[in-house]
């Protein structure tokens, strides 16, 4: 298994920031790539890959988006889901979704993919200035 | 209506479903528990569905505000393009129109710099323009001198020259910058345009003297070739695209000699120009700052145009030229000598 996965942020695809290691993802900045499957799919290979050996280990995920379209709105879904399963085996899984303080939209919608988590444990908070 | 309200079909399905649980309608549980499974994928898919329209919807309204920026951004863009378009156009008679293109194009920058080219230089200037125009009245005067300098200007242009400047009633121009056709063939232009100008200055005098003008505008034109620096001259808030060297004094000097309505060309003009101009050479002239005499030549006309009035016959093909000036021969001289030359062809 690799130790990182990282990917340079454009303007339509985020940064993937895949600490495995130290146990730390990040994606970071807008999402609306012209494949999504494609972008994400390689982000779900290595997260699969990275999940299936973390047994009861601990994770933290930080999702730092502040524009997503609807095509990479259920891959974030799927995302989760893949977090959630791992929680529900025993890992112990630290989602945290940081939103834009005057964007709403996101802040809503980070409350809705959190309680969606049965096992995973949600943190919704605000981007740092 | 309400988004809730959108969805009202489907809450109505869960909470049946849920009823359906709740109440233990379920007598096999493997089935019971199928359902529960179902349902919650049923609720997880719907909660799915509403965020990704409320996303969308956010994501639409997003757009149009963008849009709406856009087109704002784009009234000021087009309202802004029409005062540049306007302010150019009016700082374009300022400048000559290719120093003014090589500007807008980006074909050249607005800085000081210079090069050394091999220009042709016109310069004209009206002859005893003060005295001429001593008893006009001012609005007269501004009248004749712009239409005068109108005319020119047109010329000019037509034939491809780089107007420096005017001053007062001089023009100064020319070839070779910022576009050239080669040094022989901007010459020859230049040559072309300035017997251009005295056949339009005649028209002018014609008509200038109907209209009651008691003595119109004569010329006197000086044009030389020579290596000049051209560039913008000046500071940096303030400069000046023209052409300096001892090749644009001697013009002015040139043109200062040259008969009136007369073109005087310099000597290395005369020979880029000599195979269409027809030239007289002069006797030579001292000129301050030049060590030996200055070879010059008065222009007699054009080939072309000499031969339809009947005053030269040329005939020119590969290895093959014939020039008559019948000005200066006498008719039956010329017939000896070609005879002389045919009798040498057949025998």
């Amino acid at each position: 298994m690799r130790d990182k996965l990282d990917i340079e942020g454009t303007s339509r695809t985020p940064a993937i920031a895949f600490d495995f290691a130290g146990n730390h993802l990040k994606i970071t900045g807008e999402s609306y790539p012209e494949d999504v499957t494609e972008f994400y799919g390689l982000v779900f290979g290595a997260l699969d890959a990275y999940l299936s050996k973390l047994g009861k280990g601990t994770c933290r995920f930080d999702f730092e988006l502040i524009y997503l379209n609807s095509s990479s709105a259920k891959a974030v879904m799927m995302l989760m889901d893949k977090l959630d399963a791992a929680a529900k085996k025993g890992a112990a899984v630290d989602i945290y979704w940081y939103y834009d303080k005057e964007d709403d939209t996101m802040q809503e919608l980070g409350g809705e993919f959190g309680e969606d988590l049965e096992n995973a444990k949600f943190h919704l908070e605000k981007m740092p200035d | 209506m309400s988004s809730d309200d959108l969805f009202a079909a489907e809450e109505q399905v869960i909470a049946a479903a849920q009823q359906l649980l709740d109440d233990g309608r379920f007598a096999d549980r493997v089935d019971g528990a199928l359902y529960e499974e179902l349902l919650k994928d049923y609720q997880k898919l719907f909660r799915a569905t509403r965020r990704l329209m409320k996303l969308g919807d956010r994501n639409e309204r997003q757009l149009n505000a963008l849009g709406q920026e856009q087109r704002r951004a784009n009234e000021i863009i087009t309202k802004k393009n029409k005062e540049l378009d306007s302010l150019s156009t009016k700082l374009s008679k300022y400048l000559s129109p290719q120093i003014y293109h090589s500007i807008f194009t980006g074909a050249q920058n607005v800085e000081i710099t210079s090069s050394r080219k091999k220009l042709t230089i016109f310069f004209s200037d009206v002859v005893n323009f003060t005295e001429t125009t001593d008893k006009l009245e001012s609005e007269d005067l501004t009248n004749l001198l712009n239409r005068y300098l109108t005319e020119m200007t047109n010329i000019a242009l037509e034939h491809g020259a780089t107007i420096d400047k005017y001053i007062g009633d001089a023009i100064m121009v020319f070839f070779g910058d910022p576009e050239s056709h080669g040094v022989k063939e901007d010459a020859r232009a230049c040559v072309r345009m300035a017997i251009a100008m005295l056949r339009r200055l005649r028209e002018l005098q014609a008509e200038w003297l109907e209209l009651g003008a008691e003595q119109p505008f004569h010329l006197r034109i000086g044009i030389n070739t020579g290596y000049c620096t051209v560039g913008n001259f000046g500071s940096d808030d303030r400069m000046d695209y023209t052409i300096i060297g001892s090749a644009v004094n001697l013009t002015a000097r040139l043109q200062a000699n040259s008969e009136i309505d007369g073109i005087l060309l310099g000597h290395e003009t005369f020979s880029l120009a000599k195979d269409e101009v027809a030239a007289e050479e002069q006797t030579p002239i001292k000129i301050k700052g030049f060590a030996e005499p200055v070879r010059c030549y008065r222009v007699l006309g054009l080939y072309d145009d000499l031969a339809k009035e009947g005053t030269v016959i040329r005939e020119e093909a590969d290895g093959f030229k014939v020039l008559l000036d019948l000005r200066k021969h006498d008719r039956a001289e010329a017939v000896a000598a070609l005879e002389a030359i045919v009798a040498r062809l057949k025998g």
